[in-house]
């Protein structure tokens, strides 16, 4: 086969008409491509916003179809109420789809809120290592509490609240032992149904913290809360020789006061009070039944303003009427009030009480002041504290005649060895009327889990 | 003369030259990253679309966020939703909103709860998509979203009367990794 050699004529029109085609047929080709290209990668977003555009329309109509159900279903309520129970069932004029959609939507709502109406439980307890100088004592490991802390949504305006606390005897009530050493008995400590109706009124029954100063309703069972190893004296449990009338069953309405930046906060409780009979053998609190038929009362006022976070300050005045056997009837008033600062790395708290027994028919009134002061400083994990107590009660004070005059400071250092485990050291000087003074020293782990 | 005319004719041209490389060199100033602050996305707060309230003071929310409320004023409760300890979001908040760290956060809603006083301890959510969806579902929900999250299915509140696109608004979150 033999080729011919093209002309450069040739060759020169060859690629001229290849240059109009590429110009006349190939660019239109190679732009269609491009603009197409273009179209399509403009045409994303229009269909991502479309795509968002049309589940808003779907997410509005199901709104719309809901709120006609609703409708629907308050107003065959309302039809149904006068009617026979067998009344028929108003048909719903919803599509059954967007009932199936409705339904997966309350079980979306059911899984997220899978709290609702269960338990949660938190514990705490606290071990101590504990000496003192005092005559009889010997320096042991204790036990303290454990505590098991429940609550429950019922619903959204009831909640259900308990601490079921585990614990070692004996008791010691007013100064009487009551049970055997190193046996452990179980309290009720709060059993609490809260009805929240809004900020401004909370009502509760049940058995629960009075509110008398600050630290009764700001610890409550745990040590691990506390900076120290323990309430201080004026606080003391009943069972644990404590003066006041720490726990009530009654009724408690508590709430918001209007008052702008004040912060204004009310509590108002009603309920047995404590057992009154002298000596005291049985339990304190009269978690069944009461004594008498009169009520103790309790008013608590306190301000959190919002000038200084942290800060509380406020009163109470409780009242009650005790029946000691082999004694006249005893008015017993307290009143307390208190000033704290509490800040995640400073605290300081004061709080004073006046305890005021006045017999029926006698004209003397005992009265039994008492205060306590603590400040404490967090350093990293470390936070030393300081707080000095007084209580002084008349030799012939008709209700806790052992408690006498007791005062002395009390130093610490509290060190969190996690989040949840807390290490104090204390040493407690204690000044007793007609008694040597006490030192103390007290090694405790506190804990929540 | 000439010299000293040539060597200065040489210097004023290098130097020229230099500062017209340097300004070849420099970026746009459109292309410019703009401020730290500028690109920061705003942090919306938000709530359902039933919920009446249309803005909160700072001192308002804090005490939502805190628990301290736990009731609006169409007698709703609040339920407050959080994210995942770590999100950028959660730490804006807790800076921003409940001035505390993540331990002091945790440690106030377990004595809020203990004492009684806080009636529910925050949900906590992990996606945006989470949050959203939950405080589309419950009534009395509150939460927060980045602004590129928000969507016609919330509500996003005013703070001290400025939204979350107005200037001067006051929770800033810094903008998501690219991972």
């Amino acid at each position: 086969m033999k080729f011919s050699s093209p002309s450069p004529i040739r060759v020169m029109l060859a690629l001229k008409l290849i240059g109009r085609m590429i110009a006349w047929r190939i660019s239109p080709l190679l732009l269609g491509i491009l603009v197409n290209t273009t179209i399509l990668r403009a045409q994303q977003p229009v269909d991502v916003a479309a795509a968002d555009k049309q589940t808003l329309r779907v997410l509005l109509q199901r709104i719309d179809q809901l709120e006609a159900r609703v409708k629907q279903l308050e107003a065959a309520k309302q039809q149904a109420a006068p009617l026979s129970l067998a009344s028929p069932p108003v048909q719903a004029s919803v599509p059954p789809a967007s009932e199936t959609e409705l339904q997966a939507d309350n079980a979306v709502t059911e899984r997220m809120d899978v709290s609702k109406t269960l338990l949660r439980m938190r514990g705490f307890g606290d071990i101590t290592l504990h000496g003192d100088n005092q005559r009889h004592d010997t320096t042991a490991f204790s036990l303290g509490q454990l505590n098991l802390f429940i609550t429950s949504d019922i619903s959204e305006k009831f909640k259900f609240l308990s601490e079921i606390v585990f614990e070692g005897g004996p008791d010691n009530i007013f100064g009487e032992t009551r049970g055997e050493n190193n046996t452990f008995g179980v309290d009720v400590e709060r059993m609490v149904l809260q009805y929240s109706h809004s900020d401004f009124f909370k009502l509760a029954v049940g058995r629960y913290h009075t509110a008398i100063g600050y630290y009764n309703t700001a610890y409550h069972h745990s040590t691990w809360f506390q900076t120290t190893t323990g309430r201080p004296f004026l606080f003391q449990f009943e069972d644990r020789g404590g003066i006041l009338p720490v726990h009530t069953v009654g009724a408690s309405v508590s709430g918001l006061i209007p008052s702008g930046h004040l912060g204004l906060h009310y509590v108002a409780e009603v309920g047995n009070g404590r057992a009154s009979r002298s000596p005291i053998t049985e339990e304190p609190v009269q978690n069944v039944v009461d004594d008498q038929n009169h009520k103790a009362f309790n008013l608590a006022l306190f301000a959190r303003p919002e000038a200084v976070r942290g800060l509380q300050v406020g009163f109470s005045a409780y009242r009650d009427l005790l029946a000691p056997v082999n004694l006249p009837r005893i008015g017993e008033t307290i009143f307390a009030a208190h000033a704290v600062l509490v800040r995640s790395k400073f605290e300081w708290l004061n709080e004073a009480l006046l305890i005021r027994h006045a017999p029926n028919g006698i004209p003397r009134v005992f009265n039994t002041p008492g205060f306590y002061t603590q400040v404490s400083k967090q350093f990293g994990s470390y936070r030393p504290y300081f707080r000095y107590q007084y209580v002084n009660a008349s030799r012939t004070e008709p209700i806790f005649p052992d408690v006498g005059l007791r005062q002395g400071p009390s130093f610490g250092l509290r060190y969190d060895a996690s989040e949840t485990v807390a290490v104090k050291l204390q040493y407690d000087y204690t000044a007793l009327r007609g008694q040597p003074a006490a030192n103390a020293l007290a090694l405790q782990v506190g804990f929540t889990f | 003369m000439r010299r000293i005319a040539g060597l200065l004719f040489i210097l004023a041209s290098a130097a020229f030259s230099i500062a017209a490389l340097s300004l070849e060199s420099a970026p746009n100033a459109s292309s410019l990253p703009e401020p730290q602050i500028a690109s920061e996305q705003n942090l919306a707060v938000v709530v359902n679309l039933s919920n009446p309230v249309q803005n909160l003071s700072m001192p308002e929310l804090r005490r939502i966020f805190l628990g301290e409320r736990s009731h609006w004023p169409n007698g709703r409760r609040i339920t407050l939703v959080m994210m995942e300890p770590g999100q950028p979001e959660r730490a804006v908040v807790l800076r921003d909103i409940c001035q505390m760290n993540e331990t002091d956060f945790n440690n106030h809603f377990l004595h809020g709860v203990f004492t009684g006083e806080v009636l529910v301890s925050p949900k906590t959510l992990a996606t945006p998509v989470g949050v959203r969806k939950f405080v589309f579902n419950v009534p009395g929900a509150i939460g927060y979203l980045r602004v590129l999250d928000l969507d016609p299915s919330v509500k996003a509140i005013r703070i001290d009367e400025r939204g979350p696109e107005d200037k001067g608004y006051r929770l800033h979150v810094p903008p998501r990794s690219s991972k």
